[in-house]
């Protein structure tokens, strides 16, 4: 392992991070494309969109290696979510009924959106018009209740 | 089923409006200025855009640039629907899934449509400008708004008043042409047109088959992604409403109809059943008969493809299809919808990465502390303390081993040494407890004494006897044991081999499908190019003739107005 990897304060990370290193890193690089991408011609409500977007893909990439998968090792786990792999309040609401695609979690915060309720994207499909195309503002969710 | 297009080419080109970037890592990304879209995913033109520019345009070409757009993106349909990032040119509809479940047929698709249709004529459609009814060279028709840019297949209700009109009229047409045989009928209609109007009774022989498609496939506009599915005759089924539709008004003209057509003409050309194509895909495919793999054998070569491909069973299913790396396989597409590849990666790799765990725990079994009691037999002596010995052999591995610690190898010293002044016979008992404490899965009869259990090998007790009388008090142990229950290590080679004869049935199963599908394409391609061949030559000599004498034929239709209520047509009753 190389010795200066990490800020020297950093431990190593549990055993099992070998495995999931280079996805992680894959991560990494669409994440740090996403924040260097030149914002000219997105509106400004849209310029956080892949950032979001890939979190979310990143925490759900933890929360199944973990949950679902059983994968990694409670230890690895509990490290990734410490260092900033997995957004672990996005992934305690997933474990809640009713929230288990949630999208962001600025998504259920009732005060910032317009209507003073939760986002446009939390209303299932099956109570919407057939075609009508939902893109919520804050993360450009396209629907993420848990009946979609 | 088989999902031949699937061979990646070159990347068509990239729909209007969307812009290829390079991001400062290498990645491509695609960002459309006029939606503020941007994706990973390279956009898939969709065929209406730019197809419906052209006029005159074509239904089957539509198809056909579909078709060489290729297949669609693998990784439309896997990321979050929920996202426009990666599925912006996805409906909301579930149709991708019944596409891909039908995807078997692309390849064939392919090859009947590909030489053969195009537009030969528009009509407007009296009263329902700006409508136009177009014929194509195979005698099927599709209405076009020229206004919208749209094309349907199916004729929407309001159409069909000003269609019937638009056919009457062409019946009384023909009955004139007929009347007078020498009379050709325009060159802008279809010669075969008419016996679209005949057929219109016989369609419903056909309702019965029916069942396996729902209604959903009947509305299918061309200019949608899903235009495809028209182009498959046998697939366009037809509901009981069509068929109601079609006894009352001889308007709709559907894939039967179409089959139909061709076999009429087929026999009108002299050509023989077989030379032309019948449209009958379904029972050649049943012909071809044996070759569905069944739903475990498809799920098991998918699996044997990702056990093939090393992919790693910890990446997310997202990244495994955007490297594209399991796409060229065959097995891929023995699962035929995205939802099934990814509900098997995900039990392959949960399965996978619980069999590397076992592995690697056994690996973790050679315990640091069995070469280390291995080097206390060795060299440990009552006359040593612990700090001498250790100073002695400080630069032996054994000592230096940092997965042991230095307090472990102290208390192990010390024990052991203190051990050392036990009588024998003690020693003895000892040993004898610790090799009965172990279970018969781990210690039986078939041990061999140089592979004994971790378990025995890393406990202070067995190093604490000289080795010889050591070993021999082990071996007879050994012997008096009885044998392993359940002989497990056979067993293990007996289900491998088992699982490897399994392994080569499935991918020998793929392999005939392959085979007989592929030729039985070349078979029906053959065919086809033939009868078309033929139907084209005898085309151009009919419009030939009836590029003769337009003038006539006005003249013949004034003639015929005045007399169309006292004959009236034999085809329209
Ligand atoms: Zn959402
Ligand atoms: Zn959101």
């Amino acid at each position: 392992m190389p010795a200066i990897r990490h800020a020297s304060k950093r431990k190593a990370p549990p055993a099992g991070f070998s495995d999931i290193e280079d996805d992680l890193l894959v991560f990494s690089n669409k994440m740090k494309d996403a924040e260097n991408a030149s914002s000219d011609n997105v509106p400004r409500h849209q310029v956080l969109w892949p950032i979001f977007q890939i979190s979310h893909q990143r925490s759900r990439y933890v929360y199944d290696l973990y949950y679902e998968k059983e994968a990694i090792s409670k230890e690895l786990y509990d490290w990734l979510l410490k260092n900033g792999y997995a957004d672990a309040m996005l992934i305690a609401k997933w474990k809640k009924t009713g929230y288990e695609k949630l999208c962001c979690l600025k998504c259920v915060q009732t005060k910032e959106t317009n209507f003073n309720s939760t986002c446009i994207c939390r209303v299932p499909k099956a109570q919407m018009k057939e075609d009508q195309v939902v893109e919520c503002v804050s993360c450009g969710c396209r629907g993420c209740a848990s009946s979609d | 089923m088989l999902k031949s297009t699937h061979k990646s080419v070159a990347p068509p080109p990239l729909p209007e409006g969307w812009t290829e970037h390079k991001a400062p890592t290498g990645h491509s990304y695609y960002y459309n200025a006029a939606t503020k879209q941007s994706t990973y995913t390279r956009p898939n033109p969709p065929p209406a855009a730019s197809i419906l520019q052209s006029t005159p345009f074509d239904p089957s070409q539509s198809f056909l640039q579909y078709q060489t757009i290729g297949s669609p993106k693998p990784s439309a349909g896997v990321t979050s629907d929920r996202f426009p990032l990666q599925s912006h040119l996805q409906g909301r509809g579930a149709f991708h899934g019944q596409k891909a479940g039908r995807g078997g047929h692309y390849g064939s698709r392919n090859t009947r449509a590909q030489p053969t249709d195009k537009p030969i004529s528009r009509h407007p459609i009296p009263g329902c400008e700006p409508w136009v009814l177009v014929h194509t060279k195979l005698g099927r028709r599709f209405v076009y708004n020229s206004q919208k840019d749209e094309s349907f297949w199916r004729i929407p209700d309001k159409l069909k008043e000003g269609i019937l009109a638009l056919d009457q009229l062409r019946i009384k047409e023909k009955a004139k042409a007929q009347q007078i045989p020498t009379e050709p009928t325009p060159a802008t209609i279809a010669p075969s047109a008419i016996d679209q109007l005949d057929k219109a009774g016989r369609g419903d022989e056909k309702i019965g088959d029916g069942e396996l498609d729902s209604s959903e496939y009947e509305e299918v506009e061309v200019t949608d992604d899903e235009g495809e599915d028209d182009e498959n005759p046998p697939k366009r089924q037809r509901t009981g409403d069509d068929a109601q539709d079609e006894q009352s008004e001889p308007v709709e003209f559907n894939e039967d109809d179409i089959a139909y057509q061709l076999a009429a003409m087929g026999e009108e050309y002299g050509l023989d059943p077989g030379e032309y194509d019948d449209g009958n895909m379904d029972e050649w495919k049943e012909g071809v008969g044996g070759l569905e793999l069944t739903e475990e054998d498809s799920i098991a070569l998918f699996k044997d493809l990702l056990n093939d491909s090393g992919v790693n069973p910890y990446s997310p299913w997202e990244k495994i299809v955007e490297e594209g790396k399991l796409v060229d396989d065959t097995r891929y597409t023995t699962l035929t919808t995205m939802k099934a590849r990814k509900e098997t990666w995900d039990e392959w790799s949960r399965d996978k990465i619980k069999q590397l765990r076992a592995l690697r725990a056994k690996e973790e079994k050679k315990d640091p502390r069995i070469p280390y009691l291995t080097f206390l037999q060795n060299h440990a002596t009552p006359k040593l303390y612990w700090p001498e010995f250790k100073r002695k052999f400080k630069k032996e591995p054994e000592m230096r081993d940092s997965s042991l610690a230095d307090k472990d190898r102290e208390k192990f010293y010390r024990e052991h040494i203190s051990r050392l002044k036990l009588p024998q016979s003690s020693l003895k008992a000892d040993l004898i407890a610790l090799l009965q404490a172990q279970p018969l899965s781990a210690l039986n009869n078939a041990t061999i004494a140089s592979h004994l259990p971790p378990a025995v090998l890393s406990d202070i007790r067995y190093i604490s006897l000289a080795s010889d009388t050591r070993d021999m008090v082990i071996e007879s142990h050994i012997q008096s044991l009885p044998p392993p229950p359940g002989s497990t290590e056979e067993e293990d080679s007996e289900e491998a081999a088992k699982a490897r004869m399994d392994k080569l049935r499935r991918q020998k199963a793929l392999e005939d499908r392959e085979r007989k599908v592929a030729e039985e394409k070349r078979r029906q391609q053959r065919h086809l190019e033939f009868g078309k061949g033929r139907l084209r030559e005898e085309e151009a000599e009919i419009a030939r003739a009836m590029n003769v004498t337009k003038k006539g034929l006005r003249d013949h239709l004034v003639e015929a107005d005045s007399t169309e209520k006292a004959t009236e047509n034999p085809h329209d009753g």
